[in-house]
C-alpha cells in the first residue's frame, strides 16, 4: 500500500476541500508536514484513520464536521464532510472515500446521520473503475484495522510498549501481527452467526411481505434517479479528460517541457501496458489454479495405481480369455474344437464358470487406460507447479515495474509543477486537480453503481420473496442446518486456537533487537533484547543483566519505536508508516539517529511535525529523502487551517 | 456402465460456497468460473484430509457428467473410488463413483472456503497457495 493523495472536506478545522500529496518515490519517499501544535497535524492523522477505518477507530475525539462549514449554513439545512483517499497496492489503484452528512439544530449544534457513507473504487488500466463490493473486507485484507496502530502510530504512546506493565499490549500486539486474532475473531463470528441463526429460526414468519408492492415501486424510483445521475457524470468525466488533453498539448508546445511532457505520455503508455500486462498474468494464473486439483490428492492416486497394479500382477487385468469369446462358445453349444457339448454338461459348467471369475472385457480396457493415465500425474503436477510459478515470478516483475512507472510520473508532475514558468507550473497544477477531480467522480459513480447493483437485486429478491414465504418450512429445516454446521465450526476453532506462540514471539524479539541497535548510540552497552514468556519487553545490558529499569525515558521510547517497526517489518502488510508528532519527547541523538535510520525501515514515511522536532540535524537527515513539504496555517480570522506547500 | 447417473449433487447447505466461490467478474476476488471445477477442487482436498460427509439436506444438481475432462477428471474421480473401496469394479458402477466423490466433496468444500476465503490475501493467490 503506498498513499497518492488525500482529500478533506469540511473535517475538523478543515473547512472546504483540501488536498495534499503524498511523496512515493523510492529515494523521495517521505512527505513532512509541520505544523504547530493546535494547527491540525493530529486532524490529519484521525482523516487518514477514519477515512480507512471509520468512527469506531477515531472515539471520543468530539465532532469531525467543520465547525466553520456549520456556521455557514441555516437551521435545518444540510453540511457534508468527507475524507477521500487513493492509493496504490499490488499494482492496482484504489480510491476510498468515506462521507458524513450532517443538519444543523436549532442550538447551531449539528445532528450526524447516522451512518457513513463508505465507497471503494478499484481503477482499470484503462482508466474505468469499479465498485469494489466488500469494501470493509477489502481494506481490511488491505491494512487490517487492529494492525494498523503499528503503521499509523501516536507519538504520544510512543513509550507504552517499553514501560514495566505492558506486557499485556506486546502479547496482544504480537497476537494481532502473526494473525492469530484472526481465528479468535473467525471463533467470534461463527458464535454471532450461530446466534443469529437461532433468532432466525424463531422469528420466521410470512408477515414482512405485506409492503412488498409499497418497496418495490420505491427502489424502482431510487433506480431512475441514479442512472439518471450516472449519466450526468460520465458526460462531466469526458469534458474533462477533453480538458486534461488540451492541457498537455499545450505543455507539449512549450519548447522548454516538451520534453518531460512527452517522457510523461511515454511513461503513461508504458504503464497502461503494464497494468494490461499484469491483468493478463492474473488471468493466466487463475485459468492454472482453478485446474491446479489434480496436484493435491497425491497419495490416493498412489494408492489407487498400487491397486491396479497388484491386479495386474496376479494376472487378472488383462484377463488372458475375452468374455465375449466364452460367451459366442456358450450361444452356439459348440467347444474350441468343434465338438458340440451338451447343456449342464462338464464343459458348459467349465464355461460358465470361466464368466463369473473374468472381468468384463470394457473394465479391462477400461483398468489399463486409468492405470496409464494415472502414471502422467505426476509429470504434469510437476510442470503446472512450475507454470504458475514462472507467471508469479512474472507478477511481482510486473508489480515492480508499475511501482516505479508511477513514481516516475509523480517525479515528472512534480517538476513540471515546480517550473519556473507560471504557465507551466499553472497548467500542471490544473492537471492534476483535473485528474483528482475525476478520481473523486468516479468515487461518485461507483457509489452509485453499488447503489444500482444492490436496487436491481433489491428488486429482483422481492419477486422471490413472495415464493420464498410459501417455503418457510424448509427454510426453517436449512436454518438448523446451518446452525449445526456454524455451531460445529465454532467449536473446533476454539479448539485450534492455542498455538505457535513462542515461535511468533522469537521473531519479534530477532527484529526488535536487529532494530533498536540501529537506533541507540549506546550500541556497545546493550547487548539484547528479550520479549520473555510472559511478553516483557527488555532490553540485556553488556553484563547480561535485564537493564529496563536502570533505562532514561528517551531510550525507553527508542525501544519502543524499535518493537512497534519490528511489528510493522514483520507483519508483511506493505503499508506506508505515518507518525504523528514522533520526536517530540526524544533527546537530540536519539532524534538524530532516528531520522538517519527511519526512511531505510519504511517505502513511504509521512511524518507530522512541529517545528522544535526537526531541527538543523534532523532535518539534514531527512532532506535527501523529502519528496513532498507541507505546512498546515491556522488562520485566527477565519477560524480554519490552510494545508500550503512549504 | 449398467447404472449411468448423469447428474453430480451437492448438500443445499453448501450451495452458498459453491455460488460465493463463482459469482462474480472479479478474478481476484472470485476464482473460480464453473461449478464443476469448485467441486472437483472440493474432492480432492477432502480427498487430502481423509474426510467425507453424507449429503443429509436437499440434494441440488449443479451440472453434469458430461462437463467432466475426460484425460483429468474422469480419471481423477475413478482413482478416488478404487482407492476408497479397494474394488476395481467399482468401475462399472457410475453410480458408486460419483456417490463417493459427492461426499469427499461436501467435507473438502469448507476447507475449499476456508482456504480461499479465510486468509487475509486475496482468494485467488490464496487458491494458489492451495496447490500441492
Amino acid at each position: 500500500m503506498k498513499f497518492e493523495r488525500i482529500t478533506l472536506e469540511n473535517f475538523r478545522q478543515y473547512f472546504g476541500r483540501q488536498r495534499l500529496e503524498f511523496a512515493r518515490d523510492k529515494q523521495r519517499k517521505v512527505t513532512v508536514i509541520h505544523g504547530v501544535n493546535g494547527t491540525g497535524k493530529t486532524s490529519l492523522f484521525l482523516a487518514l484513520n477514519w477515512c480507512l477505518y471509520g468512527s469506531e477507530y477515531v472515539n471520543n475525539v468530539g465532532e469531525l464536521i467543520s465547525k466553520e462549514a456549520i456556521s455557514r449554513i441555516n437551521i435545518s439545512d444540510f453540511v457534508d464532510m468527507s475524507v477521500e483517499l487513493s492509493f496504490l497496492h499490488e499494482g492496482e489503484r484504489y480510491i476510498v472515500k468515506r462521507m458524513r452528512r450532517g443538519m444543523k439544530m436549532i442550538d447551531g449544534g449539528v445532528q450526524p446521520d447516522p451512518l457513513d457513507d463508505f465507497t471503494m473504487i478499484r481503477m482499470h488500466g484503462d482508466g474505468q473503475s469499479e465498485p469494489v463490493k466488500n469494501p470493509i473486507g477489502t481494506i481490511n485484507a488491505i491494512l487490517p484495522a487492529n494492525v494498523r496502530t503499528y503503521f499509523l502510530f501516536d507519538g504520544e504512546k510512543i513509550d507504552d510498549f517499553a514501560k514495566p506493565e505492558s506486557a499485556k499490549q506486546v502479547k496482544e500486539a504480537v497476537y494481532l501481527v502473526f494473525k492469530l486474532e484472526t481465528l479468535e475473531r473467525a471463533h467470534r463470528h461463527l458464535e454471532i452467526s450461530a446466534a443469529d441463526f437461532r433468532k432466525e429460526l424463531k422469528n420466521t414468519s410470512s408477515g414482512e411481505l405485506r409492503n412488498l408492492i409499497e418497496r418495490d415501486e420505491k427502489a424502482r424510483a431510487a433506480l431512475e434517479k441514479n442512472e439518471k445521475r450516472r449519466e450526468e457524470l460520465t458526460n462531466v468525466i469526458e469534458q474533462i479528460g477533453r480538458k486534461i488533453a488540451d492541457i498537455e498539448q499545450r505543455l507539449r508546445d512549450i519548447q522548454n517541457v516538451r520534453v518531460l511532457q512527452q517522457q510523461r505520455d511515454f511513461t503513461e503508455r508504458n504503464l497502461k501496458q503494464q497494468r494490461t500486462d499484469l491483468d493478463n498474468v492474473t488471468n493466466e494464473v487463475r485459468e492454472l489454479a482453478i485446474s491446479a486439483y489434480f496436484t493435491v490428492p497425491k497419495a490416493v492416486i498412489g494408492r489407487s495405481i498400487a491397486i491396479l497394479d497388484a491386479k495386474r500382477e496376479k494376472g487378472e487385468i488383462p484377463s488372458n480369455i475375452r468374455r465375449q469369446f466364452i460367451e459366442d462358445l456358450i450361444v452356439r453349444m459348440e467347444c474350441i474344437c468343434g465338438r458340440s457339448f451338451e447343456d449342464g454338461g462338464v464343459q458348459h459348467r467349465r464355461l460358465l464358470g470361466l464368466i463369473e471369475t473374468t472381468l468384463p472385457d470394457s473394465l479391462g480396457d477400461d483398468v489399463l487406460e486409468i492405470s496409464a493415465t494415472l502414471r502422467m500425474f505426476e509429470e504434469r503436477a510437476t510442470r503446472h507447479r512450475a507454470n504458475i510459478s514462472q507467471l508469479m515470478q512474472r507478477r511481482t516483475e510486473l508489480m515492480g515495474l508499475i511501482a516505479d512507472l508511477d513514481a516516475e510520473l509523480d517525479d515528472l508532475g512534480r517538476q513540471l509543477k515546480g517550473s519556473p514558468l507560471e504557465e507551466v507550473s499553472s497548467l500542471e497544477k490544473h492537471r492534476q486537480g483535473f485528474i483528482a477531480d475525476i478520481g473523486s467522480f468516479y468515487v461518485e459513480i461507483g457509489r452509485l453503481n453499488k447503489s444500482i447493483d444492490e436496487l436491481t437485486k433489491d428488486i429482483a429478491q422481492l419477486d422471490k420473496d413472495i415464493i420464498k414465504a410459501k417455503k418457510n418450512e424448509q427454510k426453517e429445516k436449512l436454518l438448523s442446518t446451518k446452525l449445526y454446521l456454524t455451531q460445529e465450526a465454532a467449536d473446533a476453532i476454539k479448539r485450534e486456537y492455542q498455538a505457535y506462540a513462542d515461535d511468533m514471539r522469537a521473531r519479534i524479539e530477532a527484529k526488535t533487537k536487529e532494530i533498536f541497535k540501529r537506533l541507540i548510540w549506546k550500541e556497545s552497552y546493550f547487548q539484547d533484547v528479550r520479549v520473555d514468556q510472559d511478553f516483557n519487553l527488555g532490553v540485556i545490558d553488556q553484563y547480561g543483566r535485564p537493564a529496563r529499569p536502570e533505562l532514561s525515558a528517551g531510550e525507553r521510547q527508542v525501544l519502543s519505536l524499535s518493537f512497534i517497526t519490528a511489528m510493522s517489518r514483520i507483519s508483511e502488510e506493505e503499508a506506508p508508516l505515518v507518525m504523528d508528532t514522533p520526536f517530540g519527547r526524544l533527546s537530540s541523538q536519539h532524534r538524530a539517529n532516528i531520522t538517519e535510520q527511519l526512511p531505510l525501515l519504511s517505502d513511504q514515511l509521512v511524518l507530522l511535525v512541529t517545528d522544535e522536532e526537526l531541527r538543523d540535524q534532523e532535518r539534514a537527515n531527512l532532506t535527501p529523502y523529502i519528496g513532498n513539504e507541507y505546512r498546515l496555517v491556522f488562520d485566527t480570522r477565519t477560524n480554519y487551517t490552510k494545508i500550503t506547500e512549504a | 456402465m449398467a447404472d449411468d447417473r448423469d447428474t453430480v449433487a451437492i448438500d443445499e447447505t453448501a450451495h452458498e460456497i459453491y455460488k460465493q466461490l463463482t459469482e462474480g467478474s472479479n478474478v481476484l476476488a472470485v476464482p473460480f468460473r464453473t461449478m464443476k471445477d469448485v467441486f472437483m477442487w472440493a474432492v480432492c482436498l477432502g480427498v487430502q484430509q481423509g474426510k467425507k460427509k453424507s449429503l443429509t439436506s436437499k440434494k441440488l444438481t449443479v451440472f453434469r457428467w458430461a462437463q467432466f475432462d475426460q484425460q483429468t477428471d474422469i480419471p481423477l474421480l475413478k482413482a478416488v473410488a478404487i482407492a476408497d473401496s479397494g474394488d476395481i469394479s467399482i468401475l462399472l458402477k457410475r453410480n458408486d463413483i460419483l456417490s463417493v466423490a459427492e461426499e469427499y466433496a461436501n467435507a473438502g468444500i469448507y476447507d475449499l472456503r476456508d482456504g480461499v476465503f479465510g486468509g487475509y490475501g486475496q482468494p485467488l493467490w490464496n487458491l494458489v497457495s492451495l496447490i500441492g
